[in-house]
């Protein structure tokens, strides 16, 4: 089981050395039970990390921030900025390394072993009646602090799908390790909640999706959140692109407007069909999307469909190697498809 | 967007399209199009009054854009592009609509079929309307020409490059040149001896001042495109000095390695160090590595102790050439299609059953036997042969759907070789039908069969089997409707012809298509018979599919020419509609890197840049551009998306 104290006694280490700008990793939030996302730059805040099953956030998030501001500033800072990251979290690093938005040696990767447990989801732990100031892994269980005094429930029960099936609980790809490589631990079926969902027919699921589609307000929640949305200009925007000194008149005039910006049911559909698609051999199911929703559309049955024809089809993995081209990119002689050959 | 004066032409293609569509009311309709300032349909657009026409309407109504609906862009693009120039416009600012192959051919319903031709002819308005004026790239060309396969096809393409002056690189896989003509006895209609009309070209390459032969050598990688490809060779070691070997034998005696000999298939025996056979262009001998008792550390050396001109070298190491070359022929040849496949014939497993080739080497005077037809398991002289046709060929169930070609004839030539080799002895000759189309060759198989007295047997052979030192043949004839048994003393099998091993690497390496039984595919199938799918590598001989000897010679011969002609132009055009980068947009995550298929792009400074010479405009890249950073020039995102509103609208 990993000791806090590890981890911010290898933050507290790298600031005091001076090895790293900044460190970026979770605090408790002043509102709550759940931990929230903090930017360290001083040996004296490393006793504000936490690490506990409400650490959701996929921080690689900030890598992507930090990138855009110091592209922004044309600041060199010299020495590598620190992470902690999750498995999930650190192969969506190694994403972002395999499309080069920025280089192995600018990152320090503080690694968080998931072990045999994962994140919570809060609405599973409300239907549980629990209504917690604080929660800590403890082996299999999570262990939570309210006002009745210490509750304990099996984590299983409350943990999030993602991580039920999740296949590496590990962060392969590290400068420093806490936590026991668990990889190969089965909680649940890998895609068992996908499933699950393609039990149904398909006129049902078209309904389904229709649904959820027409209740989506488009607020780009999912889109913000995503480490792999660092496009400065997203090909789903009609209007409100960015226009930089470079871009010109004809690049002006050419602009395409694939989707509306009217959050009608064709147009969100194309938004979150087109996302998926830019997310194939990309999304690392860390599922913030979802999580951030604020009209609950389950988006990872979505990525995870693409994830599952890409492991299927042509075996592939996303964030497994740095060196590996992408899945879009790059295509196997025993394609299935004679066309390609 | 820019005011557009487009003009559409309707094309009738005499009833071709306008059976199914209503050309009239397209033309009608198209005139009411935004941007279109005129419109008309005519019976043969591509004809010479309809192309005047065509200059006469843009001249008239002042038009900077055109739209031709018609057959493919395959065919007629270039035709309308260039009539576009002659009035005066930029070529690229003529649009196809491909009313004919995409719609009047696949439609019978009329009205819809119209609807659909409005549409089509619609969207390509659309795109005129966004097309920017082009000029072509000139590219400068190496007058340097890489010929892949040192059989007769690449042998002959070779020599008649080489004639026309042009620099010749010519690689061979194996130690000499020759492939495997040099391994036939006699050559059909006309029964002249193989080797002896081979070995003067073979001769004649080795001695030309334009052709670099390097033979134990294969092509590893090719990059760039027509004009401009640079070509990676790999030179194994023969472990011999060509230029000191005297060929006197004495290695070979003394090497203590006995392995198949595979010039032979197999019938034969040969050493380590080796030579194919005695007129091999290198004339040298060779050292084979994989059967050597061993070079690092040194095992053996008896070879390099008994050499007196000291050409024996063990030091010899693979060696990597870079070549740049402005065009290539693909002659790699074929290899029979393997026994092992054939269960009900045995497998392979029958001694006495073999293939044609093997047959060759029997009959051939410098072969196995030294000319004397004698079956291989016990040395006998077989009294009884039967010859079946049609192995592995025409058999879409089990094997290979195509007609391997050459076999009717090669088998009535093996039947007349046995023939006059054992005059007492019995040819029969399984067969499904005889296909005997070429000059002399009907006339050659009637002879066979009334004068060498080869019996013919009208159908299949279900089973060969050994029975009592011999085999067993169990067949139908079909035109008497009885089942035949023969008591065989060999049996030769016409097994069908496939692309040569290897044939599947050379084609990803040159980035060229295969067809659905792996030969290699040309451009098109009547009008393009030796371009392949890529521009400046062209095809010869049975690479591209079965065929004769004539036939391959005279396709090497048409492959050189189409390279002479390539060549002899001082800088080629490349087609600017090109990828182009937004730097704005590109974050250099290297997708279109990896994607691209002709590597023309690269990144400078983490922005993605494109090589205009190597681009083909596939647009590959675009398609995989998770940020619209780059495009095809005229075929721009905001093309295709007004394409696409066309066509929905």
């Amino acid at each position: 089981m990993i000791n806090i104290q590890d981890m911010r006694d290898t933050a507290r280490d790298l600031l005091t050395k001076n090895e790293v700008r900044a460190v970026i990793g979770y605090r408790r939030s002043s509102s709550g039970m759940n931990a929230e996302p903090v930017v360290i730059t001083t040996p004296e805040q490393a006793d504000e990390l936490v690490w506990d099953p409400t650490c959701f956030h996929n921080l690689s998030l900030y890598l992507v921030e930090d990138r855009k501001f110091l592209a922004h500033t044309r600041n060199n800072p010299g020495r590598p900025i620190a992470i902690v990251a999750k498995g999930c979290d650190a192969r969506a690093i190694v994403v972002l390394m395999q499309e080069h938005y920025f280089k192995r040696e600018e990152v320090y990767i503080i690694g968080m072993s998931c072990e045999g447990s994962g994140v919570l989801v809060e609405r599973k732990l409300a239907a549980n009646g629990i209504q917690a100031t604080n929660a800590s892994f403890d082996g299999d269980d999570y262990v939570f602090t309210t006002a009745q005094g210490e509750k304990r429930l099996p984590a299983r029960e409350i943990m999030a799908d993602r991580c039920l099936e999740c296949r590496i609980p590990y962060p392969r790809e590290h400068n420093v390790v806490l936590g026991e490589d668990k990889t190969g631990r089965e909680l649940a079926e890998p895609f068992a909640a996908l499933k699950r969902f393609e039990e149904r027919d398909a006129g049902e699921r078209w309904i389904f999706w229709e649904r959820q589609f027409d209740r989506c307000i488009r607020c780009f929640a999912c889109r913000s959140v995503c480490p792999m949305c660092y496009c400065e200009e997203c090909v789903v925007d009609s209007i409100s692109f960015p226009v930089n000194a470079q871009t010109t008149a004809e690049e002006k005039a050419n602009r395409v407007r694939w989707i509306e910006r009217s959050a009608v049911r064709s147009e969100n559909i194309t938004y979150h069909l087109t996302r998926a698609m830019h997310l194939a051999g990309r999304c690392i199911d860390c599922n913030e999307c979802e999580r951030v929703c604020p009209v609950n559309i389950p988006l990872r049955l979505l990525n995870n469909k693409m994830e599952r024809e890409a492991r299927e089809q042509f075996g592939y993995e996303p964030g497994a190697s740095i060196g590996a081209p992408a899945l879009v990119a790059s295509f196997l002689d025993n394609d299935p498809e004679k066309f390609i050959r | 967007m820019t005011k557009k004066r487009t003009g559409v032409f309707v094309c009738h293609c005499g009833n071709n399209i306008a059976a199914t569509v209503d050309v009239k009311k397209v033309a009608e309709v198209m005139a009411t199009e935004e941007g279109v300032v005129y419109s008309e349909d005519y019976v043969y657009m591509c004809s010479d009054p309809g192309q005047n026409a065509v200059i006469q309407s843009i001249k008239d109504n002042n038009l900077d854009s055109v739209v031709i609906s018609c057959c493919s862009p395959n065919l007629h693009e270039k035709t309308f592009r260039d009539n576009a120039k002659r009035a005066g416009l930029n070529s690229f600012t003529c649009e196809i609509a491909n009313i004919r192959e995409q719609c009047a051919w696949v439609h019978k319903d009329r009205n819809r079929a119209t609807e659909k031709a409005i549409k089509i002819s619609r969207s390509a308005v659309r795109r005129a309307g966004r097309d920017q004026p082009l000029e072509p790239i000139a590219v400068p060309v190496t007058r340097k020409v890489l010929v892949i396969g040192g059989g007769i096809a690449g042998i002959q393409a070779a020599l008649d490059i080489a004639n026309a002056g042009l620099e010749v690189i010519l690689v061979e896989k194996q130690a000499t040149i020759g492939g495997h003509m040099l391994q036939l006895s006699e050559t059909f209609p006309t029964l002249d001896c193989s080797q002896c009309i081979l070995s003067p070209k073979m001769v004649d390459v080795s001695r030309h001042p334009k052709i670099k032969l390097m033979t134990y050598s294969e092509v590893k990688e090719v990059s760039g495109s027509v004009g401009n490809f640079r070509v990676n060779i790999l030179q194994k070691p023969t472990f011999v000095d060509a230029e000191l070997c005297k060929i006197c034998d004495d290695c070979a005696a003394v090497c203590p390695v006995v392995v198949p000999n595979e010039f032979d298939l197999g019938l034969t025996a040969r050493r380590a160090i080796h030579i194919p056979f005695a007129q091999a262009i290198p004339a040298s001998y060779t050292l084979d590595e994989s059967a050597c008792l061993g070079l690092n550390p040194i095992r053996c050396g008896k070879c390099k102790d008994v050499c007196e001109v000291g050409a024996i070298n063990y030091d010899m190491r693979p060696q990597t050439l870079i070549e740049d070359v402005g065009a290539i022929v693909v002659a790699t040849g074929y290899d029979l299609y393997g026994q092992e496949h054939m269960n009900e014939l045995g497998g392979g497993q029958i001694d006495d059953v073999l293939d044609g080739l093997q047959f060759e080497r029997l009959c051939s005077a410098s072969g196995a036997t030294q000319g004397h037809v004698l079956r291989p398991s016990d040395r006998t002289v077989p009294k009884e042969v039967v010859f079946i046709q049609c192995v592995g060929s025409r058999d879409p169930a089990n094997h290979c759907a195509y007609c391997s070609k050459i076999c009717c004839m090669y088998t009535a030539k093996h039947a007349s070789l046995y023939k006059h080799h054992v005059p007492d002895g019995r040819a029969y000759v399984f067969y499904i039908d005889i296909r005997s189309g070429g000059k002399g060759y009907e006339e050659f198989v009637q002879r066979i069969m009334e004068e060498d007295e080869a019996i013919y047997l009208r159908g299949r052979v279900s089973k060969l089997y050994r029975k009592d030192g011999k085999i067993r043949v169990l067949g139908t004839d079909t035109l008497t409707g009885q089942n035949v048994e023969i008591d065989a003393d060999m049996v030769v099998l016409a097994l069908a012809m496939e692309p040569s091993k290897g044939t599947a690497e050379i084609a990803k390496t040159l980035k060229i298509g295969r067809d659905k039984d792996g030969f290699l595919a040309e451009a098109h199938p009547k009008l393009k018979p030796v371009e392949s799918v890529t521009a400046g590598i062209f095809l010869a001989g049975c690479a591209q599919g079965p065929k004769d000897i004539p036939e391959t010679v005279a396709q090497a011969g048409a492959a050189a020419a189409k390279v002479i002609g390539l060549l002899s132009q001082n800088t080629l055009s490349h087609a600017p509609t090109v990828a182009f980068v937004r730097n704005s947009h590109c974050t250099g995550c290297e997708m279109c890197v990896s994607a691209c298929p002709y590597n023309a792009i690269s990144l400078e400074n983490g922005k993605a840049v494109v090589n205009e010479v190597l681009c083909e405009g596939c647009g590959s890249c675009s398609a995989t551009c998770l940020r619209a950073a780059i495009e095809v020039k005229n075929a721009t995102a905001m093309q295709i998306h007004e394409m696409i509103e066309a066509c929905l609208a």
